[in-house]
This record gives structure tokens, sequence and C-alpha cells, in this order.
């Protein structure tokens, strides 16, 4: 599982309000070379919801976006980094206000939830 | 007449491309080799010119199944009356044929495939061949005149093995001094023929035989000759391709694993653009975003299914083409990543996803009819939650015109549909919808406020034109 997956990923148990973001807990993670395309991150910046991102890349990520980091290449790259090239191969992803965990296994989350809890 | 080799020219190439999906193939055409492709009446197909230097393009294209370079074509084949007459006569038509350039073409293409480091294992899903073993030696396919899908891949398999080694000793210093080996795939559509495919493949491979001297073998060829006949156009071409690409991503295949070019013509369709977010929330075995991360690799796929085979199965895809790139050197990583979830309530931020494209269960193979009557509106009302309003778009693909026309008519309020291309997928027709999600915030329209199918009533909203299935 991808940090830009993360971002986007929430718990839907019944009745919870506040799913999201989901606490990472991770037990193997890997880091994977994935081709750097600027354009991508700038463009993507603005679609990720930054401090869940920011919580979950556990690194010095700035709490608030500078100005101009499209043009920061250094910045670009970090996130760059951050979204695609780290992935949880195996843990778990707890909802924040239940507590119900989701595994993450082979890098594959499961969110499906049991009969009680849809 | 022997040309130096090298020597550039222009032929005429044919490629077999997904029904439905030709135009795409052309803009593909358009945009990769700079020419404009042709659409034959035979669907399916589709012609552009190209000079030899540029060769190696074609193996470029991802919207085509197969290649094979044109030897002659007939717009108007006036047929004889008499089926003794017509055999003759395609019989005589072999020795007077321009081979020369199609078959320095095929020669070069044989090159070229040696230096890409052609690869293997892609096909395990591989049927057997449609050949009728009339005099042994020659294949043919029966085509019905409905619009059905081409079959010949099945008939064009060949042993890569034997094309390899061949093509290492008929090299660069031409022909002649070893025996080439062939055999003629003949399809034929139409209800005027006096003839069958079977005889005219015979007969016109019988003399194709005497006046080259090759040798037919079904099996292991090194040139596979096609004669295409479709009411009164005929095209005798060359295969360039053995192996059909339309499998060339996945080696781990589940029950209904959807072909590559019917993939990219899909995502064409929708017309990716940076930064993206892409889901498949039916995924299957990940045919369809895998195909996007390698090919419209500026956005991000996320392939997701609640079966655990299917999502093992991309996982698997995805690590295999992985690891194929990180061999050749490259970097292996691809921008998709694979979730397990219940498309009917995606555990997904509301209005996140820019594109959603997914192949729908048709009921005939997997799910059913009656179970789709349910699935659809849930599955639609899910993903209008999850895509982003105004913006966002989704490029649909489904047998159940019927079940999907209905539920789509329901739902005005959250999507438009915007165009829809007409397939055929594993001889069954479907159609690929494209819908465009509506600048409705979720919650708000009519369709939700009513929970019950029976709603009807649709204030304001222009309904979208009812189909007849």
């Amino acid at each position: 599982m991808k940090l830009l997956t993360h971002n986007m990923l929430t718990s839907h148990v019944k009745g919870v309000t506040k799913g999201y973001p989901l606490l990472i807990k991770a037990t193997e993670v890997k880091v994977n070379e994935v081709e750097f395309n600027p354009q991508f991150v700038s463009r993507m910046i603005p679609k990720l919801e930054w401090s869940a991102l920011v919580q979950a890349a556990e690194e010095d990520l700035p709490g608030e976006l500078v100005a101009d980091y499209e043009t920061n290449e250094e910045f670009l790259k970090k996130v760059h980094r951050i979204l695609l090239e780290v992935e949880v191969l195996e843990g778990c992803l707890q909802c924040p206000e239940s507590g119900r965990e989701f595994p993450i296994s082979r890098g594959i989350p499961n969110m499906l939830l049991n009969e009680d809890e849809a | 007449v022997w040309l130096l080799f090298g020597d550039i020219i222009t032929v005429t190439i044919g490629a077999t491309v997904p029904t439905g999906f030709e135009h795409t193939a052309a803009e593909e055409i358009k945009e990769k080799i700079g020419v404009d492709a042709r659409i034959s009446k035979d669907r399916g197909r589709v012609f552009f010119p190209i000079t030899t230097d540029k060769l190696f393009q074609v193996h470029l294209l991802r919207s085509v199944d197969n290649l094979f370079v044109v030897v002659e074509e007939y717009h108007h084949y006036q047929f004889k009356e008499s089926k003794e007459e017509t055999l003759m006569e395609l019989q005589q038509l072999a020795s007077t044929l321009p081979w020369t350039n199609a078959l320095e073409v095929w020669k070069q293409n044989g090159t070229l495939k040696k230096k890409k480091g052609h690869r293997r294992g892609g096909n395990t899903a591989k049927s057997k061949p449609n050949c009728e073993g009339v005099g042994g030696s020659m294949a043919s396919t029966e085509q019905q005149e409905l619009p059905q899908e081409n079959s010949a891949p099945e008939g064009w398999a060949g042993d890569t093995q034997a094309m390899e080694t061949s093509t290492q000793d008929s090299d660069e210093t031409g022909h002649g001094s070893k025996l080439i080996k062939f055999r003629v795939t003949c399809n034929r559509a139409g209800d005027k023929h006096s003839f069958s495919s079977n005889e005219a493949a015979r007969d016109f491979g019988g003399a194709v035989q005497e006046f080259f001297q090759w040798k037919a073998d079904m099996t292991k060829f090194d040139i596979e000759v096609l004669l295409n006949i479709h009411n009164e156009e005929v095209v005798i071409g060359i295969a360039l391709t053995e192996e059909s690409l339309h499998r060339r991503n996945i080696s781990h295949f589940g029950p209904t694993t959807l072909r590559s070019t019917l993939c990219y013509g899909m995502l064409r369709l929708c017309k990716p653009q940076a930064s993206d977010i892409i889901l498949d929330p039916m995924c299957g075995t990940g045919a369809i975003p895998l195909e996007g991360a390698i090919e419209f690799n500026h956005s991000f796929y996320v392939a997701g299914d609640n079966n655990d085979m299917a999502v093992n199965r991309t996982v698997n895809n995805i690590c295999h083409i992985q690891k194929r790139r990180a061999d050749k050197g490259s970097m292996s990583g691809l921008p998709i990543d694979t979730v397990q979830w219940d498309l009917c309530s995606l555990p997904i931020r509301t209005s996140s996803v820019d594109i959603i494209i997914t192949d729908m269960p048709f009921g005939k193979r997997m799910g059913s009819r009656k179970k789709n009557w349910d699935l659809y509106p849930s599955c639609l009302r899910e993903m209008a939650r999850v895509c982003r309003p105004g913006s966002g778009k989704a490029v649909l693909l489904t047998q159940d015109k019927k079940c999907f026309s209905k539920a789509i008519s329901r739902m005005g309020g959250l999507w438009r549909k915007q165009h829809t291309v007409w397939v055929n997928v594993g001889g069954l027709h479907a159609g690929v919808y494209l819908l465009k999600r509506t600048g409705a915030v979720f919650g708000q329209t009519p369709e939700d406020v009513y929970e019950s199918r029976g709603a009807v009533h649709m204030q304001g909203e222009e309904k979208d034109d009812k189909e007849l299935s």
C-alpha cells in the first residue's frame, strides 16, 4: 500500500463519523523506485489531504505547504518518494474512532467489513 | 527480382483490433506513426502505410491484436460463378501477386523481433487452433456474416522456438539457403461465396507452395500467409506477429481476463491526464489498471476487488511486470496499488477520484442477471459518490446493456451518458459507456433522497434517451 492510496482510504464502519485518516501500523515496509514526474507531484498535492500525509509520512514534511512548491524540485522529489515509493507490505490500518483494524498483507489492505459492521 | 537489403520501401500494414475500437486504433496510429489509417468495411481491421525504416514503430502500438503486411488488396473482387472456376482463379493468383516487398518486410520484421529480445510467456491461455485438417497442411476459419469477434488469433499461434531458429538461418544473406516453412490461414465471411475457407486455403496454399517451393507446415511455420475474404473484399497478407499481442501484460489469468488491447481502447476513451486518480473497483486480475499504469503512467491507479483470488492475481500480475522491467534495467515501480474492498461500500473519501474504469460483471460468465438488477444501481451510486463532481468520468464495459441503461436512466442527476462504443468480448456483444459525472454534489440529488428503486419523479432534470436494447 502506497501512501498516496492511504490518503484516500477511510474507515466506513457503521456509525463511524470520523473514520479518516486511518492510523498506519506497519510491520514491513519496502521502498521501490518509481520514475519521477514533477508535474504529477505538483498537480497531485492540491488533491491530497496534506495533514493526513504529514502524519502518515512520519518524516519532516512541513505542516503547511510552502509557497511556490510547484517549482521546488527538491521538495517535489521528497513528496514523490513519500507518495509513490514507500510501500507498506505488512501491518494494518486502524480506524481512529472505532479502533477496528484492517489488515495489510502482501501490500493489499483488506477493507472488507463483517456483516455487523456494514 | 531481388531488392538490396536495406532499401526503403513503402508498404501497407494491416492490423486487427478489437471490434468497436477501430477509431481508437486509427488515433493511436496517427499519434505514434504519423499516418492516416483506413478503417476496413470488415470490422476489426485497419490499414495504414509505412516505410520500412519506421517498421519498428508498429510494435509500439497498444491497440492492435495482430499485424500483417499486405501483399495485395482487392476491394471489388469479382468471383467466378462456379466453385471450380473460382478456386482455379485463386490458384492462378498465387503466382501473379507482388510478393517481393511484403516478403522483404517480413524478413526485416524478423530481425526486429530478434533485437527486441522477443518475450514469451504471456500467452498461457492459448486456445486450441481453430483448424480443420484438409490435406493436413492448411488452416482455415469460417465466419458467419453476423458481426462476430474475429476468431483468427487462435489459428495464428505459431511456435516461437521454430520462428527464432529459422530467422537465424535465413539471416541477411537472403533466401534460398534454407527451406522455408509456411502455412495459409483463410478467413472468409459473406453469404455469396461458392466455396468454403477450407477450400480456398487448400487451393491457394497449394499454388503458393508450387510457386515458392516452400514446405507446408501447420504448426512450425516461418511464414504465415493470410487470405482474408470479406464479401467482395479480398486481402492477401503475411503475418508479422505470431503470438497475439492482446494478452501481453497478464501472466496470471482469471476466468474473465480482458485482453490488453481492449483495456487500452477503454483507457484512451477516458483520456487520462497527469495526476488523475483512476479507480477500477471490480478489477478482477487487474488488466485495465495495469495497462493504464504502463501506458498512461502519468496517472495513478487503484485496483480493487472483493475477491481474495482476484486481488492476489492482480498483485501477481503487477509483480510480474515489475520484475520484467527490473530485468531490463528500468525503474520497476509502477503507479498502481491494490485494495480488497466491497464496491457498494467503497472505503474511499467522497469526491476524491477522477476516473472510474471497469469491466462490470456480465451475468453470463460471472455473477447473474438477477444479481445485476440490484448491483448496478448500488454500484453506480457509490461510484458517483467517490467521483469528482463536474470533472469526473467513468468508462464502464458491460454486456448487460438493458440493466445498465435502466440503472443509468435513474441517475440523470449524477451521471450523463456521453458516448457508447459497441464491442465484442469473447463472442458477446457489449457496450463501453463513457459517462460524465454531473456537477451535483452527492447526497442532494433526488435519486439520493429516494431509497427505494420505485422512485420515478426527477424534477427539473432532463432525462437521457432511454435506450432499447
